[in-house]
């Protein structure tokens, strides 16, 4: 009641009445009120309460941490009442000495002997770790201490929070370090205090500790979390933040456990090893990874523990990641190595199933860095054969539905395809028909329960997505699309049967196929869209499940290029739909943008014929440009949705300008010409268009002068855009902005000189 | 209320194959619009360089 009341001002009574109850007996009271205040703090944002009432929630809510307070349930509930209440705290931390104050309750209560209320203690400095990174400078030594003290000696629901601590402020210096790099000026709002960098020492061997205490057979439970695996997740996010400095601290762990009896201390040693291979520079790991790598494939082969060879071959698929690849100066799968690695990766995914997920993994990665070679041929040749055979075999295994298996192998099987070469076309236009025959068995068992129905859907996507992979690489050359396209009338009947299901997932991966399809098809496409068209019109429907209706419109932006002016009879259903979207509030903001890409791709195709959809889109385009124009004070999230939502925007009069281009009626567009410059002058002035939205913005001018022509000659030479703007334009270091500002001079050169 | 949910990703990659699908085909769409209209912009260019 209170979350719906308190925004519009209805209870003010209500902080004041709870909080008389604070100092009352019985204690039952006083916890219930504690729990209400955090119910409260959970519910309503921040701003709905004054400042003099959140002082007063903050002390009652201390006052009952404090440990004075004799009563654990209610010290518990004052510490989750603080946990909820922390983001109402901002002026409190910014005070030293309330600080000093939350602070130092906080961390007496991860002292208390009550298990529930360390925990939540802990939970506390979790959510103060990221929500005030940059005020725990002086706390951060006691914090150390606490935290290692319960990750060594506490139950597992505190450790695992004390753990968290430390990954939370890995994540804060992540992103801080990684603001810094973007940014040649180094400028970032907050500082990073390299906190993990001075912990490194005492924190490294308290997490390598954890990682000995493996549970049996974690890898086989999906909702498996535990100590070992936390602290071995958090020392992958100290690799990711202090880079090379990590590397001498976990060696010798490496080295002293991995080759002993114990499978514990193997798979801790390997677990450590894999959780440092990202952050670290190359050439520090370099030598490392190539002692490491035959060790490794021993391991996958011959250990005797499924834990074991579980880690083993999730480290040599970060090997493969991170340590594989063009960009990297020495290689580490040569020739001389390549034929062992594959034979132990196609091997292993015999395995038990969890071993054969993280082998098709580590095959996803040594394709994946095979991305770049040249298109005749790769290192990866002579094994794409046995490769895609031992894939699809592991696709049909009785138990491939256990550890993600038959994803994992669908999924590296789209990596094979993607990276293959073209020496390798004929074994993958091969693979088309097969997967087209699972997809077409999908649907052969008729009356199914509801558990198989959700496997059979899942199993359409994997196959829909598969499908979508081969479509786009081999449309991608004119003699392998002609090959498969001798298949597109079969997968497309079989793609809108997909649609007859009722999962969002395998709508979305047959409508990504449907759309790589007609970009191969073209003009062909055009037999499909009499039945196709309810389907299209469905997705762009479907707010509920909004990757679809996003997915559906770009599908549509397919369609126009595909059929250009045949889309014609499909408009007005489309736009109808398109323009209800942008009206609704139930759909997710990020579709918008690319309704408005949509409109321009619409335009383009059907050129003048868009001139009875000018009435409802023009306002629409006019209203969401004058939104967009300003993103003052909005936070990073916000600033880079409103430079999408303006692209989409400019997009969309791009085409539409495009689209009437010689047209009789580009008198029609006359009217609008005057609030496009101001759009795009008032852009230019605000100075926050990222390099997608410039090379847009200036490209929608050349537009404007190359169809309006002579007619707006006067207005552009009015504005700033073909002034300072183009200039800028024409000096940028980016090519693509280069390219369309030379477009723009070269349009409004025309259009000025009649 | 609710516990804070510390699991993380564990020996997982950090992106699916299938947000590598969804990311690939809006890439491939956003390559073909910019095709579309350099195509229509340089057939003017040529135009205009003509007059």
């Amino acid at each position: 009641v209170a979350s719906i009341e308190l925004p519009h001002k209805q209870w003010p009574e209500l902080v004041e009445a709870l909080l008389s109850n604070t100092n009352q007996l019985p204690t039952h009271t006083r916890q219930a009120t504690l729990e209400t205040l955090g119910y409260i703090c959970e519910e309503v944002s921040p701003d709905v309460i004054d400042q003099d009432q959140v002082n007063k929630i903050l002390t009652a809510v201390v006052q009952g941490m404090n440990a004075s307070e004799s009563n654990n349930d209610v010290r518990l509930a004052a510490t989750i009442a603080l946990y909820n209440a922390l983001s109402f705290a901002q002026a409190n931390f910014s005070n030293d000495m309330e600080r000093d104050y939350i602070m130092r309750v906080v961390c007496e209560s991860t002292l208390s002997p009550e298990l529930r209320i360390r925990q939540a203690a802990f939970e506390c400095l979790v959510a103060i770790s990221s929500t005030y990174y940059e005020k725990l400078a002086p706390y951060i030594q006691d914090i150390f201490n606490i935290t290692a003290k319960a990750i060594k000696e506490d139950e597992e629901p505190v450790a695992l929070q004390a753990v968290e601590f430390w990954s939370s402020i890995c994540d804060e210096e992540i992103d801080i370090l990684e603001e810094y790099g973007g940014d040649f000026t180094g400028d970032s709002d907050i500082p990073c205090f390299y906190f993990v960098k001075q912990a490194l020492p005492a924190l490294v061997p308290l997490l390598l500790e954890t990682l000995l205490k493996q549970e049996e057979d974690q890898d086989q439970d999906e909702g498996a979390w535990n100590i070992a695996m936390a602290g071995g997740t958090c020392l992958g996010l100290v690799a990711r933040t202090v880079g090379d400095d990590v590397v001498p601290l976990v060696m010798p762990f490496i080295e002293e456990n991995i080759t002993k009896p114990d499978w514990r201390q193997r798979e801790a040693a390997t677990y450590a090893f894999g959780s440092i291979l990202e952050g670290p520079s190359p050439d520090k790991l370099m030598p490392l990874v190539n002692v490491a790598l035959n060790f490794m494939l021993n391991a996958l082969m011959n250990d005797p523990n499924n834990n074991v060879k579980d880690t083993t071959a999730w480290t040599l698929g970060r090997i493969f990641e991170f340590m594989h690849g063009s960009t990297l100066e020495t290689p580490i799968i040569t020739q001389a190595n390549c034929q062992q690695i594959m034979t132990v990766l196609l091997q292993s995914m015999n395995d038990v199933p969890n071993v054969a997920e993280k082998a098709c993994g580590a095959l996803y990665f040594l394709a994946q860095g095979y991305e770049d070679v040249e298109q005749s041929s790769s290192p990866l040749t002579p094994f794409i054969h046995d490769t895609i055979q031992a894939l699809l075999n592991v696709t049909h295994r009785a138990d491939a539905g256990e550890s993600r298996l038959r994803t994992a192998a669908y999924e590296t099987l789209n990596e094979v395809v993607r990276c293959s070469t073209d020496d390798t076309a004929p074994i993958v236009i091969q693979l088309v028909p097969a997967i087209v025959r699972e997809l077409d068995q999908t649907f052969a068992a008729q009356s199914v329960s509801s558990e198989e129905r959700e496997k059979r859907n899942e199993l359409q996507g994997l196959l829909c997505g598969c499908l979508q992979v081969m479509i786009q690489k081999l449309g991608s050359s004119e003699p392998t699309k002609s090959h498969f396209l001798q298949y597109a009338d079969q997968m497309m009947t079989l793609f809108l049967r997909v649609f007859g299901s009722k999962s969002a997932t395998a709508h979305e991966e047959a409508m990504l196929a449907i759309g790589a399809l007609a970009y191969c098809a073209g003009s062909d496409f055009a037999k499909y869209m009499q039945e196709f068209y309810k389907y299209l019109e469905m997705g762009l429907q479907d707010f509920e499940d909004y990757q679809v209706c996003a997915i559906t419109v770009g599908v549509v932006g397919d369609i126009c290029r595909a059929l250009e002016g045949n889309i014609l009879p499909y408009c007005d259903g489309i736009m109808t739909q398109l323009l209800k979207n942008l009206s609704s509030n139930q759909l997710h903001r990020s579709v918008k943008p690319p309704i408005f890409s949509c409109f321009g791709d619409i335009a383009l195709a059907i050129g003048e014929n868009f001139e009875k959809y000018m009435v409802y889109a023009m306002p629409m385009l006019q209203g969401a440009a004058e939104l967009s124009v300003h993103t003052s004070s909005a936070d990073d999230d916000m600033i880079e949705y409103t430079n999408t939502l303006r692209n989409g925007i400019l997009e969309a009069y791009s085409g539409i300008f495009q689209g009437f281009k010689g047209s009789a009626k580009i008198q029609l567009l006359m009217p609008f010409a005057p609030h496009v410059l101001q759009f795009l002058d008032s852009l230019f002035l605000e100075k926050d268009m990222d390099d997608v939205v410039t090379k847009t913005a200036i490209g929608v001018l050349g537009d404007l002068a190359d169809t309006l022509g002579s007619n707006a000659g006067i207005l552009i030479q009015q504005s700033l855009s073909s002034k300072d703007f183009l200039n800028d334009c024409l000096s940028s270091d980016d090519h693509l902005i280069k390219e369309s500002a030379e477009w723009a001079k070269l349009a409004i050169s025309r259009a000025i000189s009649f | 209320m609710a516990p804070h949910d510390l699991r993380r990703q564990y020996k997982r990659p950090a992106i699916s194959d299938q947000q590598r699908r969804r990311e690939l085909s809006l890439r491939r769409q956003e390559q073909n619009r910019r095709e579309a209209q350099l195509q229509a912009r340089r057939l003017a260019s040529t135009l205009l360089s003509l007059e």
